[in-house]
């Protein structure tokens, strides 16, 4: 049998084994788990990332403006040391800022004013029966929204409607909740098809 | 030994159930949902050569259930002789999704560089998304192995996304919105889905809004593509285990309210 | 100074990103480009390198003092393991770098998460009950996800399955519309305000 099917098989066994309770052979597979995948996300950063469009570009294409952002990432690190931790500020306003200046087109165009939009349908259908459907929806995302206007006591007409949006929220919870249950068994059915045809080879 | 507890039996109960049922050779009959359909019908509909970005946007812990959705999506993508780019906007997708795109290549002997790349990994997933709508050869300058762009015959005239058919984020989380509310929203790149079952929820608002063209999801959803394309995978493979295991989740639901009401009524009693 | 200048930054950055995004012209393009990558990206590259420093520097502490010590050192071996074999042998193809990622990283973190499976299960049996008429409807609803989802044929595919389609397109989704607008509102207030320097948590204590 392939030594990978093995090791996977055994480790596979070990986190299973949490199941019944902690032990030091789970702890032992976490531990290991933790430190491959961070040497993982350093390999593939560096590589992928600082090598191909920093370093190669810097030190061997001769991009000499690209010391401006590799100067921002090194005063990161000044986080490490109380005597230059505000110097980590300046990359992180960048990181700030930036996200902050992408995020309110996004945010407003294709999130609030998209969402708004699609929610307002024609109320009669083209056969021309009421669009109960769209009606649906319609009630839905405002009382849902009433719900979560803090800024009036929910009382009288707002309270009723406020009301209404929490069964609404039921309802996406109770869907939602269906749905991660099937997401969940789908993860434990992988892992049980490698034990049983891969590691044990019960089935093909 | 420790006095097994309560939710020691409910587990071993549900390992009961996942192992008999996956040794069972019974499979069911699969229907294919609208949703499925549509976006099989989609890729089926594009012309030969037509460029497609799969975007792996997962962790590796998801990799049982997307696995079967990716192998089932790059299978059919391969057998009409599509062109595939693979990017991924999380670390652990990288390798799976080398490693996936591989595996479905070799089936169908498509060549790397020819039929097939794989860019790599950006971090960041907002910023690679929007770089991209202007530039990838600047955001992606080198592939995952490190051969340069433009050294790969089949990136040739591929500027942005004006060039490809179709954006497919393959997801175990919310990185398919960020496709949708900057690379669809800015450049109109057409975005498709292969999610999580988790996710669906999640995507439903964008779906009905025709922001995300069409989606794909779960286990079932797997089983449903590959029914569609007629291969069978491990999707197919895990549906009798996965409606047993939900039919148990039920039962469960039902014997611990029965319980609950039970002790409610002594209570009153 | 040091709050007002990473203040200045953020506000430059956050207002000249936003500009952009609505001027067309090549150059326009070219910036927008140019602070995404060069900036946007490489940044935050820098900033994961700093949790990976931090990670070592925790584990290396806990070693001396010996917490947990056997469990700390298998982690700094996994860590230094990964890099040694990516410049040993590369990360493509056959390489050992991906012998380990596909060996031991992807199957311990799915088995992880399937774990998950066996915690749903018992929380469905003690958690999930009917105490009111909202957690009945939230059940209710649950129930019927599950079962239309189900491959039972017969009357669940041609009635059951249906009807929670309708319930997951319209009331299910309508919830979640809702949820997604408050973010996007919320969102787009938050953005403004740290561009406009009225939101200054980011900065964190200390002057």
């Amino acid at each position: 049998m392939d030594i990978g099917i093995i090791i996977a098989g055994l480790l596979t066994l070990a986190i299973f084994s949490f199941l019944y309770r902690d032990n030091p052979v789970y702890k032992m597979a976490e531990s290991l788990l933790i430190g491959v995948s961070i040497g993982y996300f350093l390999v593939i950063t560096w590589d992928n990332t600082l090598r191909a469009n920093l370093f190669d570009p810097l030190f061997t294409g001769g991009e000499i403006d690209l010391l401006i952002p590799f100067g921002l990432g090194l005063l990161m690190f000044g986080r490490f040391s109380s005597k230059t931790s505000a110097l980590s500020r300046i990359p992180i306003a960048v990181l700030i800022g930036s996200g902050a200046g992408v995020a309110i087109p996004a945010m407003l165009g294709a999130r609030t004013l998209a969402q708004m939009s699609a929610t307002v349908q024609p109320l009669l259908t083209e056969s021309g029966w009421l669009n109960v459907s769209g009606l649906v929806v319609l009630v839905g995302v405002l009382c849902t929204l009433a719900y979560f206007y803090f800024s009036r006591e929910h009382q009288g007409t707002l309270g009723r409607v406020a009301k209404t949006g929490t069964w609404f929220l039921m309802i996406f919870f109770g869907t939602t909740f269906g749905y991660t249950v099937m997401s969940r068994m789908s993860t434990l059915i992988g892992r049980v098809e490698f034990l049983l045809s891969d590691f044990l080879k019960l089935t093909n | 030994m420790k006095q097994l507890q309560q939710r020691h039996y409910v587990f071993i109960g549900l390992a009961l159930v996942v192992i008999v049922t996956m040794l069972l050779p019974y499979r069911p009959e699969i229907v294919p949902s609208a949703e499925t359909r549509r976006m099989h019908e989609y890729i089926d509909s594009l012309p030969e050569g037509s460029v497609l970005l799969i975007s792996f946007d997962h962790e590796a812990s998801s990799l049982p259930e997307i696995k079967p959705l990716a192998l089932a999506l790059l299978r059919h993508a391969f057998s009409k002789r599509l062109k595939l780019i693979g990017i991924a906007l999380l670390p652990e997708g990288t390798g799976v999704g080398y490693g996936l795109m591989r595996e479905a290549a070799r089936e169908y002997d498509m060549s790397y560089g020819e039929d097939f790349v794989y860019l790599g990994f950006r971090p960041q997933y907002v910023a690679a998304i929007l770089s991209m709508g202007e530039s990838i050869p600047e955001t992606f300058p080198e592939d995952y192995l490190g051969q340069a762009y433009d050294q790969l015959p089949m990136l040739n005239g591929i500027e942005n996304y004006d060039d490809l058919a179709c954006v497919i984020s393959v997801a175990d989380g919310s990185l398919t919105t960020h496709w949708v509310e900057y690379g669809h929203a800015r450049y109109r790149v057409k975005v498709s889905a292969f999610v999580a079952a988790s996710m669906v929820t999640t995507y439903d608002p964008y779906l009905a809004s025709g922001q995300i063209y069409a989606m794909v999801s779960g286990l079932r959803g797997a089983a449903e593509y590959e029914k569609l394309i007629g291969i069978g995978g491990s999707g197919a493979r895990g549906m009798l285990a996965q409606t047993s295991m939900h039919l148990y989740v039920i039962l469960m639901i039902i014997i611990g309210n029965l319980i609950y009401f039970r002790q409610k009524q002594r209570g009153r009693g | 100074m040091r709050r007002r200048v990473p203040q200045l930054v953020c506000g430059l950055f956050g207002l000249l990103i936003f500009t952009l995004h609505f001027l067309t012209s090549d150059q326009a393009h070219r910036t927008y480009r140019l602070i995404l990558d060069d900036y946007y990206q490489i940044v935050f590259a820098f900033a994961l390198l700093v949790g990976v420093v931090s990670f070592i520097r925790v584990n290396l502490k806990a070693v001396e003092r010996g917490k947990d010590r056997p469990y700390r050192i298998v982690s700094l071996l996994g860590l230094l393991l990964m890099p040694v074999l990516a410049m040993g042998w590369g990360i493509g193809g056959d390489s050992p770098f991906l012998w380990v990622f596909d060996n031991v990283q992807v199957p311990m973190q799915a088995t992880v998460f399937a774990l998950l499976a066996f915690y749903v299960a018992s929380a469905s049996f003690r958690g999930f009950r009917a105490r009111s008429l909202p957690a009945t409807v939230l059940l209710l609803s649950a129930l019927l996800t599950l079962l239309s989802r189900s491959d039972l044929g017969g009357f669940m595919a041609e009635y059951i399955t249906p009807v929670a389609d309708w319930v997951r397109y319209n009331p299910s989704m309508s919830a979640r519309r809702a949820i997604l607008i408050g973010i996007g509102l919320g969102s787009l207030t938050t953005s403004l305000r740290v561009i406009l320097g009225i939101e200054r948590t980011w900065l964190g204590g200390g002057k």
